[in-house]
């Protein structure tokens, strides 16, 4: 009997075992596969669950909807707030109910009716030179539409999605009105036409061609430690600028990566399994060690190398409002020509 | 002219398909809010359309310049090395425009080796001692683009002067006159013209260069306002201003083209004889095909050369075999299709069809001048609907591959048609008449006659393709299949996080790949539309 029983027991396990391991989700990603595998591996080696991904940069949600109820997917993944709240504003994403990653994200960095999470973040920061600025001068954002940096910052076109998002948190501080001001105080200020991308501010500040930069802090990492000596050399004699810490102010505005589970998905167990594992302490610190990007979840440390940059205090706006503030922050950086 | 037959019907039904994507982006411009139009025009419309026609006549003009001249010198004189330009001069097809860009980026800007010889031999030691016009610019971008454009009226415009007969040429050289602008470009318009176009729409739909240098097109005001505006019927309004201008350029070309003959009525001697020309002439020639070579090919191969040999690419051969050979065989199968759908329209467009059915073909290759992404879309959107009312029982996996043919045809169709128009215009419409009277079909004429006489192109046309297919990106990007990459794909997840080195391997091997057929390419034209014109009669 006992036999029997262990017999049934087992082949239970071997076929759960089996069902588990044929598992797959399906994702749409924003986030490119070399920075995105690891952790995917990571979640495989883990649950059992297989994942397949395309990547994108743009167009992802209008496949998704396209492809509606037909859509293969299973998850979407972003780097940014505004393209994830795209999913959410076309009704592409499931509500799900989940008690862990409520408790592992801040509720201002997912969405209040479930359907997106932020899973990791990113500081928009500005960069000087140590010898040419003197650091103590720049305490805000704002202070860079100030006319005595006139002709000494670099900046990348204001309608990339980092640009836009940051000029969407100074709408949401300031208002239009100022927002507006401070972006066509910032343009007097440009060394140059804003062009390139954030690594090529950064090498900017390098040839002298300006002295102070707007860049994401994770390309500060990726240069600092890049095999290329040359670009290792660039991040010599630069501070790292947290803007808008002082008593009272508002903290650094911060994007986030993000996903969602797809509203016709039909692995919706596993999709989920996934993006918590992504708030889990292992992925956590993983986001910090492959991209430099500071952990959404609050009990887990950023990492050493992240908090040698200087510790900050962030803007606790909800971020969904960066999202919804983009349109209009796109319209002020066409008129002031950023 | 035939009206409505068993070749026109289907043929029209093809093409109707072919537009359905375009139409589904004007689908949703016009089904969407109009009210970002106020804003657009008063802000940046009439920025982004100037910087586009600016941008065009640049990048044209500079490419009918490297594309012309070198065609001609290859043609008509003997020099040393000429057997090496005549295929070198194709090579630039191979390179991306969106890794030229980062490349010549990294030479010419201020920390780059070429400024950096500069300071070190003139003493200069800042920026301000000098001055030094900015790479990150509309020069720069016509620049960079043209080098790798030109190609293709180097390409068409060759096969052109190659076909044209010798007895043309030894008429005006009898007289006396100028052979190069009284014989040769006249009768090599329909080439040129073909080839100038796709420069021309390949230009309005570049957003790899024109976003780096940061130049306010009409391509980068469509992402402008779909990104930040999360607005797609925006940006399909933009795209549709895109539309217009390339239609209007399209009929202008035909307009100019309708009352001229161009088909060719040779006989006797056909081998074309080059003409030996003086030690500085023979510099002159060398020039003209050495520029646009090392502006195109040698200036980006190095950079990319030179980020492997100091080992910051990484090296993953087995992923790189592996995407290689997928990238091939997907550009080969998408290229054999093409061709043939081309072939099938514009044999029917020339012989049998009205001038309604003539314009709806010729509207089906207009896909070519869109922002590549947006059109992607357009597909997605056209697929969905399809999918909703007639549900296909593919899996993901094959569906998604005849996705991405079917977006390639919408894609690259302009090219297909634009070399096979140029044969065909320069095959006498009396053989076909002829073939009528003797009794034989259609069909067989076509398959006796005319496509042997226009195989060059057929070629042409072909290797184009394969080689856009190599390189395109924003396509396969988003409509492809789970787990699925291209060479160009590879590189991208790569360049798209501003890291240039690390991909740079993969992007050699896009050029490589593309080089072999080019230089096929190059040896049959030569061959063949010499051995064609001695069987002409």
């Amino acid at each position: 009997m006992t036999k029997k029983y262990i017999f049934i027991l087992l082949s239970l396990i071997i076929l759960n075992s089996n069902s588990l391991i044929s598992k797959e989700i399906n994702i749409y990603s924003h986030r490119q596969p070399f920075l995105i595998n690891p952790f995917l591996e990571a979640f495989t080696a883990e649950t059992g669950i297989k994942t397949n991904i395309v990547y994108s940069k743009t167009g992802l949600a209008e496949r998704l909807q396209a492809e509606g109820a037909n859509s293969p997917a299973d998850l979407i993944l972003t780097v940014d707030i505004a393209r994830l709240y795209i999913y959410r504003d076309k009704d592409l994403l499931a509500s799900i109910d989940s008690s862990l990653l409520k408790a592992n994200i801040p509720s201002y960095l997912r969405s209040d009716d479930n359907t997106w999470f932020g899973l990791s973040k990113r500081a928009r920061v500005i960069i000087v030179n140590k010898d040419r600025v003197n650091f103590d001068e720049i305490k805000k954002i704002e202070d860079l539409s100030n006319p005595k940096w006139k002709g000494r910052i670099c900046s990348r076109p204001g309608s990339h999605v980092y640009n836009r998002a940051l000029m969407a948190s100074i709408i949401a501080a300031n208002g239009e009105v100022e927002a507006e001001k401070w972006a066509e105080g910032l343009v007097l200020n440009l060394a140059r036409r804003p062009q390139g991308n954030d690594r090529a501010q950064v090498k900017a500040i390098y040839e002298g061609q300006c002295d102070i930069a707007i860049i994401n802090n994770y390309y500060f990492g990726k240069l600092k430690f890049s095999e290329d000596p040359k670009q290792r050399e660039w991040t010599k004699n630069l501070k790292l600028i947290f803007p808008n810490q002082e008593k009272g102010d508002r903290g650094s505005h911060v994007n986030i990566s993000g996903g969602g589970v797809v509203k016709f998905s039909k692995n919706k167990k596993e999709a989920i399994a996934l993006l918590e594992y992504l708030t889990s302490e292992t992925a956590q610190k993983l986001y910090g060690k492959i991209n430099f990007e500071y952990p959404v979840n609050p009990s887990v440390e950023s990492s050493e190398e992240l908090n040698s940059w200087g510790v900050f205090r962030e803007d606790r706006i909800p971020i969904v409002n960066i999202a919804k503030l983009a349109p209009l922050a796109q319209k002020i950086i066409d008129r002031s020509g950023w | 002219m035939s009206s409505w037959n068993i070749w026109s019907v289907p043929v029209v039904i093809i093409s109707l398909i072919i537009i359905a994507p375009v139409l589904a982006i004007f689908y949703s411009a016009f089904l969407g809010d109009t009210t970002l139009w106020p804003h657009l025009f008063e802000t940046v419309l009439p920025r982004y359309t100037f910087n586009t026609l600016i941008l065009m006549l640049g990048v044209g003009g500079l490419s009918l310049v490297f594309g012309v001249s070198s065609a001609w010198v290859v043609t008509r004189y003997n020099f040393p090395l000429k057997f090496l330009f005549e295929w070198a001069l194709l090579l630039p097809a191979a390179v991306p425009a969106y890794i030229i860009a980062y490349t010549y980026t990294d030479i010419f800007e201020y920390a780059g080796p070429f400024q950096g010889v500069l300071r070190d031999t003139f003493g200069w030691s800042s920026a301000s001692d000098y001055w030094f016009p900015d790479i990150r610019s509309m020069g720069g971008a016509i620049l960079v683009m043209s080098s790798v454009l030109y190609p293709y009226i180097y390409l068409m415009t060759r096969a052109s002067f190659l076909t044209i007969p010798v007895s043309f040429y030894q008429t005006s050289q009898i007289h006396g006159r100028n052979t190069f602008w009284l014989v040769a470009l006249p009768l090599a318009r329909p080439g040129i013209v073909a080839g100038l176009a796709l420069v021309l729409m390949e230009t309005i739909s570049d957003f790899g260069t024109v976003d780096y240098f940061a130049l306010e097109t009409l391509t980068l005001g469509v992402f402008n306002v779909w990104m930040g505006m999360n607005s797609l019927s925006g940006a399909a309004q933009i795209s549709s201003v895109l539309f217009i201008i390339v239609v209007i350029l399209l009929t202008i070309e035909y307009l100019a083209r309708r009352n001229q003959r161009f088909h060719e009525k040779s006989s006797g001697q056909n081998n074309l004889e080059e003409e030996n020309i003086s030690n500085l002439k023979k510099f002159k020639c060398i020039s003209i095909c050495l520029v646009p070579i090392i502006l195109g090919f040698v200036i980006p191969v190095s950079v990319l050369g030179n980020f492997v040999f100091r080992g910051f690419s990484i090296i993953n051969f087995y992923e790189i075999i592996q995407t290689t050979l997928s990238s091939i065989g997907l550009a080969f199968v998408g290229a054999i299709f093409v061709m043939l759908i081309s072939l099938l329209m514009i044999l029917v467009s020339n012989y049998k069809s009205n001038t309604l059915q003539k314009s709806i073909i010729f509207l089906a290759s207009c896909g070519y001048a869109f922002p590549g992404t947006i059109l992607a879309v357009g597909i997605v959107v056209f697929v969905g609907w399809l999918n909703d009312n007639i549900y296909f029982h593919f899996s993901y996996f094959a569906g998604g591959f005849l996705i991405l043919i079917f977006a390639y045809t919408t894609r690259f169709l302009a090219v297909g048609n634009g070399a096979i128009r140029s044969g065909i215009l320069r095959v006498h419409p009396n053989l076909m008449d002829a073939n009528k009277t003797m009794g034989i079909g259609f069909f067989t004429g076509i398959r006796k006659l005319i496509i042997p006489l226009i195989y060059t192109n057929i070629l042409v046309g072909g290797i184009l393709v394969f080689v856009d297919i190599l390189k395109e990106l924003p396509i396969t990007l988003l409509l492809r299949p789970f787990n699925f990459e291209t060479l160009a794909t590879y590189v991208y997840q790569y360049a798209s996080d501003e890291l240039l080195e690390e991909s740079s391997f993969a992007a050699l091997i896009i050029i490589l790949a593309g080089l072999g057929p080019v230089i096929f390419l190059s040896n049959t034209i030569k061959n063949i539309s010499k051995k064609k014109q001695s069987n002409i009669v």
